[in-house]
């Protein structure tokens, strides 16, 4: 009930929203297909996820035929978590990705048995999970205690903004967000950001719906996102908005190559990016040094 | 010289996964490589009028550019790691426990080991590449050490993917050898050479992992036998290249003279 109040608060915010942008040209940023002020794109973005949320993971397994486990899978392996380890997930409110780092390290501590006993690596691997949405991130703590993980001191959930993290200086060996960057109002300060926090020899890493080039699988995938997504959306979130809102900014979102660029531009190096399903999604990562 | 070394093997390592990919990039973006996993992923390979020349050229455009943003190299880098890892290895064996503390060691964040083309196979590439130097120092002294331990790190590389580099060593390894016994030839011969010493060197490599002789006497002898066939095989090369040249010489007159016939009639 509490998300269907909201869909319509976005409803009749957003041509309110569009008649001010007509007239104000300067800062407008850009929500799905329309462009909004930039002051309101964050408060739009979280009137969507505040309404999404419950259904979330439900509707990944439906849009992605349950490819996004994949794909997540995909991430922390390129990630290649190590025990002791430092890592900020950003927008990962639902607990995906960190889930999986956890699981990763728990898997590496219990396979070597050769583990370096001169260590002084009783540090704790501690997995931060940022997300400016709270009801993301009680859906994560929600399923950390139903996979027995709600006294882990590895997870710790942070309520916070990508482009202003509330975390030291080169604090973090790695740096995910999944999903997540497409939201943000401003791409290159989410960026500095990760670059500040990370260590030297820290890694950047992003999964990101992306663009795909490739000619028939294009218009097929146009077609499913334009008709299918949104009606799937309504159907089964109820919710149409919110879903035409995601496929609009994964259009918006800048091409793999111009993303590269922009976080060679923060500062990464060996900056390399993979597509999966022709670009339908693509991970994006970077190297601190 | 170590770090130059090892550098010269991250170096192309990298090289090879970015001119791979930037097949699928247009020019602009030629700092960046895609990956793609083979499972669930298309290249969109639209630009394949790139020749091999191209390929590098941009592949090498990306590791200036990437040197002009900042102070250290990534290559750099990752030697390091390497090199103090293998320092490691002795007690934590080729592991990512090694690798961990050789980031530890060198001050950066153990996580860059997941840039590493190959994880732990990096690490065993390394240290052949390392003992290639050894082994440079250590001829014409005792050289089987060198060779023992080499063997085995081949052993490691013996994976598929691996192949590919564990040839480009053998090559490297053949070339130190050569070296270290005072041989500069750069003539045709020098092909010659190498490539007879390095089937020499997996021929003895192989048939010592299973011999179980004091003091590897067999695979001495064993060793001592194919340098004496090697030899005789270099002379029997050298004859057929004689032959091969007389023929050429033939086969290029009749033909002048073939064409000297056509433009005349």
């Amino acid at each position: 009930m509490a998300f269907m109040t909201s869909v319509r608060n976005l409803r009749s915010k957003l041509p309110a929203v569009l008649t001010r942008t007509c007239l104000v040209h300067s800062h407008a940023t850009s929500f799905g297909f329309k462009d909004v002020p930039e002051e309101d794109k964050s408060r739009l973005v979280g009137n969507v996820f505040s309404s999404v949320a419950s259904s979330y993971d439900l509707m990944n397994d439906l849009m992605s035929g349950g490819l996004h486990r994949l794909w997540k899978d995909r991430l922390v392996s390129e990630l290649h978590p190590f025990p002791g380890m430092k890592h900020l997930d950003v927008a990962g409110g639902t607990g995906d990705v960190a889930f999986r780092i956890l699981d990763n390290i728990n898997s590496i501590s219990r396979r070597a048995v050769k583990y370096d006993p001169a260590d002084n690596l009783n540090d704790e691997t501690q997995i931060y999970v940022c997300d400016i949405n709270p009801n993301m991130l009680n859906v994560g703590k929600k399923r950390a205690i139903e996979r027995g993980l709600g006294e882990s001191h590895s997870l710790v959930w942070v309520e916070g903004d990508a482009e202003a993290l509330s975390f030291d200086n080169s604090s973090m060996d790695g740096y995910t967000i999944a999903f997540g960057i497409r939201n943000v109002t401003h791409i290159e300060k989410a960026l500095a950001e990760a670059y500040r926090v990370l260590k030297r020899g820290g890694r950047f890493l992003c999964l990101e719906l992306s663009h795909v080039d490739i000619p028939v699988f294009k218009e097929l995938y146009d077609y499913y996102s334009f008709s299918v997504i949104p009606a799937v959306g309504e159907l089964v979130a109820g919710d149409r908005d919110s879903y035409q809102y995601l496929v609009e900014s994964i259009r918006r979102f800048p091409p793999q190559h111009k993303f590269a660029a922009l976080i060679a531009d923060a500062g990464f190096q060996k900056v390399q990016y993979e597509n999966m399903v022709g670009g339908v999604v693509a991970i994006h990562s970077g190297l601190k040094l | 010289m170590n770090r130059i070394v090892v550098k010269r093997l991250v170096v192309p390592l990298c090289r090879n996964t970015s001119s791979r990919r930037f097949l699928a990039l247009p020019p602009i973006s030629s700092r960046f490589s895609t990956d793609s996993s083979p499972h669930f992923s298309h290249q969109n390979e639209e630009t394949p009028t790139q020749t091999e020349e191209e390929v590098h050229r941009h592949g090498d455009q990306s590791f200036r550019e990437g040197e002009r943003g900042r102070g250290v190299e990534y290559e750099d880098e990752q030697a390091q790691v390497l090199q103090a890892a293998l320092r490691h290895v002795v007690r934590l064996g080729w592991s990512e426990a090694a690798m961990i503390a050789g980031a530890k060691e060198v001050g950066v964040s153990p996580a860059i080991i997941g840039s590493f083309p190959r994880k732990e196979a990096t690490l065993v590439e390394a240290s052949s590449i390392w003992s290639n130097d050894d082994l440079a120092r250590s001829i014409p002294g005792s050289a089987f050490p060198a060779i023992a331990k080499n063997a085995m790190d081949l052993l490691g590389l013996a994976l598929p993917p691996n192949i590919p580099t564990s040839f480009k060593q053998r090559a490297m390894l053949v070339d130190e050898i050569w070296h270290a016994a005072g041989d500069q030839a750069s003539d045709v011969d020098w092909y010659l050479k190498r490539t007879a010493l390095g089937g020499l060197y997996s021929a003895t490599e192989i048939y010592m992992l299973t011999d179980k002789s004091p003091g590897f006497r067999d695979t001495w002898s064993f060793l001592n036998n194919r340098v004496k066939d090697a030899f005789d095989l270099g002379k029997t090369v050298q004859e057929a290249k004689y032959l091969a040249e007389a023929v050429g010489v033939g086969i290029g007159s009749s033909l002048q003279g073939f064409m000297k016939r056509a433009s005349r009639g």
